[in-house]
């Protein structure tokens, strides 16, 4: 069951998602003395991790410069020094 | 507010140009300020995103501006931001609902989705296309600045026209940079003006006295501290649109000083034997444009203001001929060769050799087999061939007088906690954890950079 929650105007969206209370009591303990302030912010940064993960591959393969393109970045690189 | 200085080194900033710069001084004067250690590489890409990831480039696997894919000859990737997959400052921050604006930071290109507003940087290769994330802030930004300036043209040998289209550029930059202070609908903006790093290395001989190639009295002698009085004026202008509420940061991602030389570190390696062609063209020319004889070949290099060496190694290489049992020896051996070449007389020189995996404790994607600095990064690396000799005075792709520098540039000031003290050992590895921090955000334990100590305690400070 999935919640939609707007906070502050259009741009700052959340979602509540459910999981097992067991669960949210360890990684509350878990957080405890780490960087994460909330228990929310944990489970962002550990699925944004997997999701990274697993469109590596796929973004990795994109080619966001066409071959055009790609020779005129190279060109200005080599003229600023960073390749040769 | 993150001020982004491309390429601003303390020798300036804190101690030639003092008394010249008032506004990064008053902030200097009621902030924190010192030395920023860089990155290994210290070069824009990928410091930039090594500062607002607080994460190695080695975890990042960014190790410069071009990759090679996988372990093939020729095939190479040019860093661009669908190839970013750690989570930046901004990126953490819309995680907890808070909105960002960045302008020109690198790579920016192509436009990636976040809480805020994002405009390309120096690596977007025509404004033609799209360069911003909302693609409608491209309008915007166009009105707004008057026709915007990613990058300048450099391969000129007109320093006239170069340095009338770097103040276009950067006061072009700085309306739009001005336009969303002013809007004030973000809690994180940042911009990196990468003029700096232009005028540094178009012009650094003529202003450096220690260059080899200075001139007293020469023409351009004042551009350098011509520009940054000018940059200076922008961030007054900047800083008298921000209320007291905002924390204000200036860093650069690197220093800058003069370059000494470069060394075709493809003519060495085959001066050494360890590099072989089956034919080359007459004259100067690219490493792609050689016929290598891979079959013969140990090792060959990359160029630029740190060399990479990869060896060709069996069962890796399409051709590889090292075999693997054979792999730390051949690199120990040639750590030994290149710490030991000397500059042209014979003197000797700084030069140090890291394996990759020494200096991160993850190394993803295309990483180097070495990574090569000469002369504590006095000289530069060429990667071209058929030069007269491996010596160059000069850089052999365009007008580069300067280098690039371990230490950059960091100054703090919190409106409403003034200190005034010198900070050291800051590194850029920190900003990032710093800023979260800064910002009541979670900061995830894992990064390789932890918050500034004194920044952090000065923010514990009771306000004025």
């Amino acid at each position: 069951m999935e919640n939609l929650v707007t906070l502050m105007g259009d741009e700052k969206k959340f979602t509540s998602v459910s999981i097992p209370v067991p669960l949210f009591k360890k990684v509350e303990e878990r957080i405890r003395g780490t960087g994460f302030t909330s228990v929310s912010s944990y489970v962002t940064y550990v699925l944004r991790e997997i999701i990274a993960e697993e469109e590596k591959q796929e973004d990795d393969d994109q080619q966001p410069f066409s071959k055009e393109d790609e020779e005129r970045v190279k060109d200005r690189l080599r003229a600023l020094g960073y390749i040769d | 507010m993150l001020m982004g200085l491309d390429c601003a080194p303390p020798a300036i900033i804190f101690d030639r140009m003092k008394g010249d710069l008032p506004n990064l001084e008053a902030m200097m004067g009621t902030g924190l300020y010192g030395p920023l250690r860089s990155t290994i590489p210290p070069i824009t890409i990928p410091a930039w995103l090594v500062m607002m990831s607080g994460r190695s480039p080695g975890r990042l696997g960014l190790y410069g501006f071009r990759h090679r894919t996988k372990f093939s000859y020729d095939d190479m990737w040019i860093a661009n931001s669908t190839r970013m997959h750690a989570p930046t400052v901004w990126d953490l921050l819309g995680d907890e609902g808070m909105r960002s604006v960045i302008i020109g930071v690198p790579p920016s290109y192509p436009p990636k989705e976040m809480n805020g507003v994002s405009v390309g940087c120096f690596i977007t290769p025509t404004t033609e296309g799209e360069y911003t994330y909302p693609p409608e802030a491209k309008a915007e930004v166009e009105r707004v600045s008057g026709g915007y300036i990613t990058d300048i043209e450099f391969r000129t040998d007109d320093r006239d026209k170069l340095l009338r289209e770097l103040y276009k550029m950067t006061d072009r930059r700085a309306k739009v940079v001005r336009h969303y202070a002013e809007k004030g609908d973000w809690d994180f903006m940042m911009f990196v003006e990468i003029g700096l790093d232009r005028i540094n290395h178009a012009f650094w001989k003529f202003y450096d006295t220690q260059h080899h190639l200075y001139e007293p009295g020469n023409r351009y002698e004042d551009a350098i501290p011509d520009y940054y009085r000018h940059l200076d004026g922008i961030v007054g202008e900047l800083l008298e649109i921000l209320d007291d509420d905002t924390l204000l940061l200036a860093t650069s991602d690197h220093g800058a000083k003069g370059m000494r030389g470069a060394l075709c570190i493809n003519q060495w390696l085959e001066e050494e034997g360890l590099l072989k062609f089956k034919s080359k063209p007459e004259g100067i020319s690219k490493f792609e444009q050689c016929e290598v004889d891979w079959e013969n070949t140990t090792a060959w290099g990359w160029g630029g203001y740190y060399a990479r060496i990869f060896l060709n190694v069996e069962g890796r290489e399409p051709k590889g001929i090292v075999p693997q049992s054979d792999y730390e020896r051949v690199r120990d051996d040639l750590i030994a060769r290149i710490e030991a070449i000397p500059d042209m007389d014979g003197r000797p020189l700084d030069n140090f050799v890291l394996k990759p995996e020494q200096v991160y404790k993850v190394t993803n994607g295309d990483y180097p087999d070495l990574m090569v600095f000469l002369d504590d990064l006095y000289w530069r690396a060429a990667g071209t061939v058929g030069h007269p000799d491996k010596y160059l005075r000069e850089n052999d792709t365009g007008p580069d007088d300067a280098v690039h520098d371990w230490n950059g540039i960091i100054i703090y000031k919190d409106p409403k906690r003034p200190a005034g003290r010198p900070l050291t050992g800051a590194k850029l590895i920190d900003i990032a954890p710093t800023i979260l921090k800064l910002m009541g955000a979670s900061v995830p334990p894992d990064l390789d950079g932890s918050p500034i100590q004194p920044i952090i305690d000065l923010s514990n400070e009771v306000s004025e």
